[in-house]
C-alpha cells in the first residue's frame, strides 16, 4: 500500500467527512452533499481510495420497500490513520499560520 | 417521467457505457444513487457529474493501456515467457495495434524525411496529425463497441462532403481533391473515405450504400484514381464477404467509378516527400528505403493480425486491410500520396480514424482479472426499469 504524495483539498474534505462518520456507512450522494464535492470529482476519489485500501465499500439492502440497494462506504483502519494524519497536518498548518499572523501583528 | 429525470437517466446510461468494464460496480453504484435522489434537478446535476467522472476515468484507462503497450514494444526486456503472451494479447486487439502501427509508420516517415532534408514544417504537420488522430482514437472508444445505428446517415453526409470537394474544392492540374484550411491543404477523401469504408463494412445498410455510391461518383468527378481504387477494392471485399444485394451494388458502382478514372487522364506530377516515397527513400539510403517499406506494410498489420486471431468483426477487418493495401499499392504504382510514411496529415488522420472504428478485441488483463462472469454495469434499459420501479418522490 502506498500513501499518496499530496492530497487535494477535495480528498482531504472527503476523508474528513468519512472520519466524522466513524464506523457508520455513508452513501455517495450524502457525501457529495456533506462535502460540497460534485459527483464528477467524488467518484474518481472514492475509486482511488478503495483501490488503495483506504476505503471499504459494500452493497446495502434498502430500508424502504421498492428502493434499490445502495453502495455504501466507510474508512478502513488504514484510511482512518491517513485521515487522522491529514487532519493533524491541517491543524499544524493552521497553528503555524496563526503564529505567524500573531508575530506580524505584534 | 419528468424531462429532467429522463435526461438524468440518459446521461447516466451514457456514463455507464463509457466506464471501463472493471469499474462496472461503480457504474451500478452511480445508477442506484441516482434513484435515491428525489429532487430532479439535483439528480440531473449528479448525472452530469457522473458523466464527467466516467469520461476522465475512461480516458485515463485508455492512456494507461496504450502506454503499457508502447512500453512493451519499446522495452521488450522482460523474460520471453512473459513478453510473448503480452505481444499475443496486443495482436488480438486491432484498435490498439492499429494505433501502434500508425504511430510507428509516422515515426519512420519522420525519420526518413529528416534524413532526406525535408522542411521541418513537414515533420511538424505529420506529428500534429498523429496527436490529433490519437486523441480521436481515445474519444471514439465507445463507437468501436456500439452498434452504430446512425452510421449509414453519417456515411451519406461524408459522401456529400466528397461531392462538394469535387465541385468546389481546390483544383490542380485538372483534379479537384483538396480543401484549404488556413495554411494547410487537406485531401478530404484520404480523411473521410477510410472512415466511410469501415462504417459501411460494419453496417452495410441502404443509406450507407447510397453514401458509397455518391462517394464513388465524387471520386470519378474529382477525378482521383488512387482513392477510387481504394474504394473499389474495399467494396469488392465487403461484397464478397457479405454476399447481399446492397454490398454487391456498392461494389459494382465503386468498380465502375474506378474504371472511369482509369480512362480519364491523370497528369498530376510527383510531389517530393508526398509521392513515390517508396522509391525515393532508397536514394537516401537502402536502410531508409527498407524502413519506409516496412512502415507502409505495417499499415495492414492490424487487419492481418485481427483476422488471424479472430478478433471481432471480420468484414470491417477485411475492408480495412483492402483499403490500406490499395492505398499503399497506389502509392507504389503512381504519383499518389504514400500514406503515413510520406508527408501529409490527411492520411495520418484517415488512418487513425479508421483504426478507431476497428474491433477492440479481447482485453487479456480484464478477462484474467474478472472472468466472463464479471458484473456488468447497468445498461440504459436496466436503469430505466429500476427508475420506473422506484416510488416517485
Amino acid at each position: 500500500m502506498t500513501r499518496p504524495r499530496a492530497l487535494s483539498g477535495h480528498a482531504r474534505a472527503l476523508l474528513a467527512a468519512l472520519l466524522a462518520a466513524g464506523p457508520r456507512w455513508s452513501y455517495g450522494y450524502e457525501l457529495a452533499s456533506l462535502t460540497g464535492i460534485k459527483s464528477g470529482t467524488l467518484y474518481p476519489l472514492l475509486i482511488r481510495l478503495e483501490g488503495q485500501s483506504y476505503l471499504e465499500a459494500e452493497w446495502q439492502q434498502p430500508v424502504a420497500a421498492g428502493r434499490p440497494p445502495r453502495h455504501a462506504y466507510r474508512l478502513t483502519a488504514a484510511g482512518r490513520r491517513l485521515a487522522l494524519a491529514e487532519a493533524a497536518a491541517v491543524d499544524r498548518n493552521v497553528a503555524i499560520a496563526g503564529g505567524r499572523a500573531g508575530e506580524a501583528a505584534s | 417521467m419528468r424531462l429532467a429525470r429522463l435526461l438524468a437517466v440518459r446521461i447516466l446510461s451514457a456514463a455507464s457505457r463509457l466506464l471501463p468494464r472493471h469499474l462496472s460496480t461503480w457504474s451500478s453504484a452511480m445508477a442506484h444513487e441516482l434513484i435515491a435522489i428525489d429532487d430532479d434537478r439535483a439528480a440531473l446535476a449528479f448525472a452530469a457529474g457522473c458523466l464527467r467522472a466516467a469520461l476522465s476515468l475512461a480516458i485515463a484507462a485508455r492512456v494507461r493501456s496504450a502506454a503499457s503497450a508502447v512500453r512493451t514494444l519499446l522495452f521488450p526486456s522482460a523474460p520471453f515467457s512473459w513478453s510473448l503472451p503480452t505481444m499475443n494479447g496486443i495482436s488480438a486487439r486491432p484498435r490498439l495495434l492499429g494505433l501502434l502501427c500508425g504511430a510507428a509508420a509516422v515515426g519512420i516517415g519522420m525519420a526518413y524525411m529528416q534524413a532526406a532534408g525535408a522542411p521541418s514544417r513537414y515533420l511538424l504537420v505529420n506529428l500534429a496529425a498523429l496527436v490529433l488522430g490519437a486523441t480521436a482514437w481515445l474519444a471514439l472508444g465507445g463507437a468501436a463497441r456500439s452498434r452504430l445505428a446512425g452510421s449509414g446517415r453519417a456515411t451519406l453526409a461524408m459522401s456529400a462532403a466528397l461531392l462538394m470537394t469535387a465541385g468546389f474544392g481546390v483544383a490542380a492540374e485538372g483534379a479537384s481533391r483538396w480543401v484549404s484550411v488556413g495554411p494547410l491543404t487537406l485531401q478530404v477523401s484520404l480523411i473521410l473515405l477510410p472512415v466511410m469504408i469501415i462504417l459501411y463494412a460494419r453496417r452495410p445498410d441502404a443509406p450507407g450504400t447510397g453514401g458509397m455510391a455518391v462517394a464513388a461518383l465524387a471520386l470519378a468527378l474529382q477525378p482521383d484514381r488512387a482513392m477510387a481504387g481504394v474504394l473499389a477494392a474495399a467494396m469488392i471485399v465487403v461484397g464478397i464477404e457479405n454476399r447481399r444485394r446492397l454490398p454487391i451494388l456498392a461494389a459494382s458502382v465503386s468498380a465502375a467509378a474506378f474504371g472511369w478514372t482509369l480512362i480519364r487522364p491523370d497528369s498530376l506530377g510527383a510531389t517530393a516527400f508526398v509521392d513515390r516515397v517508396l522509391y525515393t527513400a532508397f536514394d537516401v539510403h537502402p536502410l531508409a528505403g527498407a524502413a519506409v517499406a516496412i512502415g507502409a506494410a505495417a499499415l495492414v498489420v492490424p487487419a492481418a493480425a485481427g483476422l488471424w486471431k479472430g478478433a471481432g468483426d471480420r468484414s470491417a477487418l477485411l475492408a480495412f486491410g483492402a483499403c490500406w493495401s490499395a492505398a499503399v499499392a497506389a502509392a507504389a504504382l503512381g504519383n499518389c500520396p504514400t500514406p503515413l510514411v510520406g508527408y501529409g496529415g490527411s492520411a495520418v488522420l484517415g488512418y487513425l480514424l479508421s483504426v478507431s472504428l476497428l474491433p477492440g478485441g479481447a482485453r487479456r488483463g480484464e478477462a484474467a482479472a474478472f472472468g466472463s462472469s464479471a458484473p456488468r454495469g447497468p445498461g440504459p434499459d436496466d436503469i430505466l426499469s429500476e427508475l420506473r420501479a422506484a416510488p416517485s418522490a
